[in-house]
């Protein structure tokens, strides 16, 4: 399954069933209380049952996956940064070794080719930051490719087009 | 006197590693303390009280793999409301991975924030194996770490500090899934299944 994960509307729309377009800034989603419910009560479903819940079994199913995220501080905003904390119960407590390192426990999540499109006004050191960011999610969120656009506001759904152009191909 | 303001950053607040990593310092630290949760309903009076403070020290945990929403937040009202004086920020961070490492992304976020505000970026204290370090037999490691970090930042030293259980990930990775099996037995949930593959289902 293709997914495109946004934190704004985009005039963009699928044109067939082959990819599911999900606007994050349209849901109901409240923050992550840190319960770990989702390890230790209910395995696998979150305990806030919000829109949350529809959203995080898209992004396991996914193979390819493309977020779409203002950045701050080096890092998502609020808005696609509060999907990601409530995308956990995508792992499991329980600890295994990644290159020697230690890492949540994948559920059923599918390996990914993630691109994310970086946008807003993003200096050097910003970019270098969110790489570094990247580059760890990759390890706790599967991604076994990904890519990294940057773009300006402006220029932003040119960018997504581009992108989903070379799904098609 | 100086005083220090203790900012926990944690979504759980109230029932947090963070708070009982805050108590420690509180309890360490020669400088006076005073303490407050991050709260949505709360920004815009501790962005006002923090003018009275030379040093603020944020605590909070790593949250996919940079800083929670909650301190996000926080720092996004504080850059359009900023104190009358700017006290030096430092952080307490801790994530429950072995390696205190994993903390670096976020604790470079929070020194983004304070070059791009104005703020001097004081101490920082990474923890490692941070959920369960405090009930284990390494907490004396952890308190002593957290007395070198409320030190430096009482007398304007400010120094990076790490710590983590000293012990290989193997073991690790055994000891977490006791942790763990343990505080599902607590729910009535068994090992099997905490460990299944559905998601949703």
């Amino acid at each position: 399954m293709k997914l495109i994960l946004s934190d704004r509307p985009l005039k963009f729309k699928p044109e067939n069933d082959s990819f599911l377009f999900i606007d994050l800034s349209a849901l109901n989603i409240a923050n992550c209380v840190g319960c770990f419910g989702c390890w230790t009560k209910t395995p696998g479903k979150c305990v806030i049952r919000d829109d949350a819940v529809k959203v995080y079994p898209a992004i396991a199913k996914s193979d390819t996956l493309l977020y779409i995220s203002r950045i701050k501080y080096g890092g998502y905003d609020t808005v696609m940064k509060k999907m990601l904390e409530r995308a956990i119960p995508v792992q499991q407590a329980f600890i295994r070794l990644v290159d020697g390192e230690t890492h949540h426990v994948q559920r059923d999540v599918k390996p990914k080719n993630a691109t994310i499109i970086a946008y807003g006004d993003i200096s050097d050191e910003e970019k270098g930051l969110f790489e570094k960011l990247v580059a760890r999610n990759a390890l706790n969120m599967n991604f076994e490719k990904y890519n990294i656009i940057y773009s300006v506001e402006s220029l932003l759904e040119d960018a997504v087009n581009k992108e989903v152009e070379k799904w098609k191909k | 006197m100086e005083k220090i303001m203790i900012l926990n950053g944690s979504p759980r607040a109230v029932r947090s590693n963070s708070r009982r990593y805050a108590e420690i310092f509180s309890k360490k630290s020669k400088c006076k303390t005073e303490y407050f949760n991050i709260l949505k309903t709360n920004h815009h009076n501790l962005c006002s009280k923090m003018a009275e403070f030379r040093d603020v020290l944020l605590v909070f945990p790593l949250y996919a793999d940079g800083i929670p929403v909650t301190l996000l937040d926080f720092l996004k009202t504080l850059e359009l409301n900023p104190p009358k004086s700017k006290p030096v920020v430092s952080v307490l961070i801790n994530c429950g991975f072995l390696e205190h490492g994993q903390n670096d992304t976020a604790v470079c976020m929070i020194k983004l924030f304070c070059k791009k505000n104005g703020y001097r970026f004081g101490s920082v204290l990474k923890i490692g194996s941070g959920e369960a370090i405090l009930d284990s037999p390494f907490k004396i490691l952890v308190k002593g770490k957290i007395k070198k970090l409320a030190s430096s930042i009482c007398n304007s030293r400010y120094r990076a500090l790490h710590t983590t259980m000293p012990i290989p990930a193997k073991v690790f990775v055994k000891a977490a899934e006791k942790y763990w099996v343990n505080y599902g037995a607590k729910n009535g949930v068994t090992k099997e299944e905490m460990r299944t593959m559905k998601i949703e289902e």
